[in-house]
């Protein structure tokens, strides 16, 4: 079992190309821990918004009568990637995990199956 | 009057840019109202109460050394109340819904009460207003302002001596 910090030291130690992550409660919008990112990353305003990006698609889920749940959600920018991974179980409801790739170094699939495995170990 | 007009376009962006946020308030530190955008409440009471609670919060930083008061965020069990400063005359008061996203209200709340500050200190001019003795956010030496009055402060009582001593024993 892991907590909030060997968690977000684990997503940029084991996760090639990772470049910054955080624990963020969407409930709220504000981030549990934050790693990496520097001065010309905000991962407040990042915590912020992408609080809004998750809430935003399950609103629509909701307005299109989907009974699913969000595994994780993926935006591709030209040099990174973004990956949000939802938590579940264990008080992990509501928050989910946020990590920064840099696409020329990251393979996402390896990404995606490290981000399942800290999930399973993390707890809050 | 300009200042009130331009404060209000303020406000009125940052209902814009925050889901949920159910009203907005920006007063002088002594508690009257400059502009507001609050439907529901009424803004002259929230004001003069913003203002009491700003007494309170910067007694509060003084005496726990945390240095000078940027924010104020109180919970209920159906929202936020949320205060900041902006400059030293004037504070912004934004009341939110309880499913507001608070790191959104706290980013937007940050960034328009530095700007509510440069439209009243452009107008009114920094160190005009009842906490014009402590310095600016950010602004490193202190205004020698009116500093025989301790303001923002909560008067402090000493009991009195009683006049005649309680008889002890017999």
């Amino acid at each position: 079992m892991a907590n909030t910090e060997t968690a977000l030291k684990e997503c940029l130690s084991s996760i090639d190309g990772a470049t910054a992550a955080a624990l963020v409660d969407y409930t709220s919008g504000m981030a549990l821990g934050t790693l990496g990112g520097g001065k010309d990353f905000n991962l407040e305003v990042a915590a912020a918004g992408n609080t809004d990006v998750v809430r935003s698609k399950l609103r629509t889920m909701e307005l299109l009568g989907l009974k699913e749940e969000i595994e994780d959600i993926l935006i591709t920018l030209n040099s990174q990637y973004h990956l949000i991974r939802l938590l579940k179980g264990r008080g992990g409801n509501g928050l989910f995990l946020y990590l920064v790739l840099d696409s020329s170094r990251a393979n996402l699939a390896m990404a995606r199956h490290q981000m399942r495995r800290i999930e399973n170990e993390l707890e809050v | 009057m300009a200042v009130e007009t331009d404060v209000l376009d303020e406000l009125r962006r940052l209902r814009t840019r925050v889901p949920r946020l159910a009203g907005s308030l920006a007063a002088t530190v002594d508690g009257l109202v400059l502009a507001h955008d609050v439907p529901a409440t009424e803004p002259e009471g929230l004001a003069a109460l913003t203002a009491a609670a700003l007494g309170v919060a910067h007694r509060m930083t003084d005496a726990a050394g945390r240095g000078d008061f940027r924010e104020l965020l109180v919970r209920g069990a159906h929202g936020y109340i949320a205060t900041y400063a902006a400059g030293t005359t004037a504070v912004l008061t934004l009341l939110a819904d309880d499913r507001v996203n608070v790191g959104r209200l706290h980013l937007e709340g940050r960034r328009s009460g530095a700007r509510i500050a440069e439209l009243v200190d452009a107008r009114i001019g920094p160190g005009g207003g009842r906490h014009a003795d402590r310095p600016a956010a950010g602004d490193g030496a202190p205004d020698p302002v009116d500093r025989s009055r301790p303001i923002g402060t909560l008067p402090v009582r000493t009991p009195q001596r009683p006049a005649h001593r309680p008889r002890t024993g017999g």
